[in-house]
């Protein structure tokens, strides 16, 4: 009797509810908070479900050394966790993203990577602040890049700059890219005047399917050869892309646009959930991540409609590009560009921007790859 | 014929030769401690003087038959054993002597100690060639090291550049790691507030899209020129055997344009009757049909014609 009663005790000692704390209750009802997001209000489902249960997942209260938590070598989602820590999740992403791209708007309309380009502004915008507020250069480079607005970049970078940082880092800049509905229109109707938003733009031209055939090669080149760091995510982002407009290999376009790309957003969103253990996530430093992640999503806002309106400038009238899509220069596919079609047809409703707004989105994707390679090759 | 064969044989041994000494020439003296009092121990538990050698190459390099020495006057002073497998150092990797003068302890052990103000050197196996030589500074003291600030860099005739005493020892691992400045840190020191990181980066990145922005602007032009030239030859009917335009090279929005102006046409006009059939899936009663049939589904198979 005596023996079952010490059994279960020791039984007991194992239970969350024995090892649990405020700060797990926190992180749980954290994680409840994605889950409701996810599926109540359906903001990015397929990020912030997986992500919240990876929530609750990591932050059941164990028993240190029963070899299951995420930061227990070994462990089955240790082992899973890994395609995070070694960055080999995102490229595998980026290349699922290429086989699901169409460059078209971005060919017809070249001129419209400018403003992906520009967008990048909120990267180094919140580089600057991270850095004024104490955090180090890498640690600042890694935060910076939650303004790219790209989930498997920040989450790339910061395996390599800040691994202390990432659960953070990815948690924000999943969360902001589901917020882009809310955050980016105030700020585009700010900068923008009436007249500039009922902008009607040419429509873009056609585009043969030898210019899409070779614009993953150019664009590889192109990019690679002038920040080689950037390689894992552009490499795979274009060869998904090429696999995609080649024509003859249909079934791994398919497979990388698919099953790949399904499955290895299920792997990262539930380790980067786990990843966020209320001991590991609940510091000043998280508070101030979110802080400045939101900074650098509205520095980028800001960013690409300020570059629209100034190129304007040197455009001439019937060229002009419609100051609505420069938000979309962040890489939020295709939320951001779809913020701008819904905000065009609010002062024009016969003025569709859907299509222009994709280029300079998906020229984002680029721009905030190359953006991490630069701040992989100065920093890590 | 035959002294073609010796003038090869006898090039490919001198070619060794000269890539075996080359690869010696590319090890360096890399630290070293005198005084040993409560620093890393040997095999046999004694605190002993030491001296690390580094291979700056990134070819494995033996060692084995080059000679360590601690007077001038005598290079040849302690041989490196030949022929034991430990004297093959790996691509950027280290090796330890302990100057313990008891060489029958090991491969590893020298016949001579080392002392403040000693110049060490490191001859290749011809017994003649110094390859690296350092002088050790007189106040040295216990327990410190002197060695390169970085592996395998600075100076090679004992003058001491770019050597430093070193803030901790490090024997059989590099001289700088995690004491060393990340490039983080560098960063944080000339650029603490970003601006010249920012707009470097942001050149960059402006940089890669405007090359590509340019290239896609000529290759557009190109590509409508091309289409172009494919229409008006379709429009003039030089060749009308060829088909017309390609189809993807018709934009969505004609095709919409004329199936709108042909639905319009055809409810304005009344021009469209009602067919008095319909497609169905209706199973018919006729047991052979060329479109079920399974011949002209499968491929034949070739047949050689003699």
């Amino acid at each position: 009797m005596e023996n079952i009663i010490q059994n279960l005790g020791q039984f007991w000692e194992y239970t969350g509810f024995a090892n649990a704390n405020y700060q797990y209750i926190l992180m749980i009802a954290i994680g409840l908070g994605f889950l409701y997001l996810g599926i109540k209000k359906e903001w990015e489902p397929m990020l912030l479900v997986p992500i919240g249960f990876g929530i609750i997942i990591g932050n059941i209260p164990l028993f240190p050394g029963l070899q299951v938590g995420v930061y227990e070598e070994g462990s089955v989602l240790n082992i899973l966790y890994q395609g995070v820590r070694q960055g080999f999740y995102p490229p595998l992403i980026f290349m699922g993203i290429g086989a699901m791209t169409d460059f078209s708007a971005l060919i017809s309309n070249p001129k419209l990577l400018l403003i992906g380009a520009a967008a990048q502004f909120g990267i180094f915008g919140a580089y600057a602040l991270a850095l004024l507020i104490g955090f180090t250069p890498a640690e600042a480079g890694a935060i910076g890049i939650i303004g790219g607005a790209d989930g498997p970049t920040a989450i790339f970078l910061s395996s390599r700059l800040a691994p202390d940082l990432m659960g953070a880092i990815a948690v924000s800049a999943y969360s902001y890219m589901a917020l882009v509905p809310v955050i980016q229109p105030p700020i585009m109707r700010l900068l923008t005047t009436k007249k500039e938003r009922v902008i009607r733009m040419k429509p873009p031209r056609t585009v043969s399917p030898t210019e899409k055939k070779i614009f993953p090669i150019i664009g590889f080149l192109c990019t690679a050869f002038i920040v080689p760091s950037g390689i894992p995510l552009l490499g795979m982002l274009f060869f998904g892309n090429l696999i995609k407009e080649s024509g003859v290999t249909r079934r791994l376009a398919n497979t990388a646009s698919g099953p790949l790309i399904d499955i290895v957003t299920i792997l990262i969103g539930i380790t980067v959930g786990c990843s966020t253990q209320a001991d590991k996530f609940l510091q000043l430093k998280s508070v101030e991540i979110f802080g400045l992640g939101a900074l650098s999503f509205m520095i980028a806002t800001c960013g690409g409609v300020l570059f629209v309106k100034f190129f304007n400038l040197f455009l001439k009238e019937g060229n002009k590009i419609n100051p609505l899509i420069g938000n979309a220069g962040v890489s939020a596919v295709p939320d951001s560009a779809r913020v701008s079609n819904i905000e065009g047809l609010k002062y024009d409703p016969k003025n569709y921007l859907l299509m222009h707004a994709m280029g300079p989105n998906v020229a984002g994707v680029i721009g905030s790859a190359v953006a991490a390679g630069i701040l992989l090759g100065f920093l890590s | 014929m035959k002294s073609i064969k010796y003038i090869l044989v006898s090039g490919l041994l001198l070619l060794s030769l000269s890539l075996s000494a080359q690869h010696q020439s590319s090890m360096r003296i890399n630290e070293i401690l005198v005084t040993n009092t409560s620093d890393f121990q040997d095999d046999f538990g004694q605190h002993n003087g030491w001296l690390e050698l580094f291979n700056t190459s990134y070819g494995t390099v033996d060692v084995g038959g080059c000679f360590l020495s601690n007077d001038r006057n005598n290079l040849k002073m302690y041989i490196i054993p030949k022929g034991d497998v430990l004297t093959k150092i790996k691509p950027r990797q280290h090796i330890l002597f302990w100057a313990d003068n008891q060489p029958y302890r090991g491969t590893f052990h020298t016949n001579f100690t080392l002392a403040e103000s000693d110049t060490l050197f490191f001859i290749s196996s011809d017994g003649r060639t110094i390859i690296d030589a350092i002088a050790i500074p007189k106040d040295l003291g216990e327990n410190k090291s002197y060695g390169r600030i970085q592996d395998g860099i600075g100076s090679i005739t004992g003058d001491g550049e770019g050597y430093a005493y070193l803030d901790r020892t490090s024997p059989s691992t590099n001289n700088y790691g995690v004491d060393a400045e990340t490039k983080s840190m560098i960063m944080a020191k000339t650029d603490p507030h970003g601006s010249i990181m920012s707009l470097t980066a942001m050149s960059v990145v402006f940089l890669a899209l405007i090359i590509l922005a340019i290239i896609f602007t000529y290759v557009g032009k190109l590509s409508v020129r091309k289409m172009q030239k494919t229409s008006d030859a379709t429009a003039v009917g030089k060749d009308e055997s060829k088909p017309a335009a390609k189809v993807s090279e018709v934009s969505s929005e004609t095709f919409a344009a004329i199936a709108l102006a042909l639905h319009l046409y055809s409810v304005e006009n009344e021009t469209h009757d009602d067919e008095s059939f319909a497609i169905t899936m209706t199973h018919t009663d006729r047991t052979y049909s060329p479109w079920s049939s399974k011949i002209y589904g499968l491929r034949q198979t070739p047949q050689i014609k003699k």
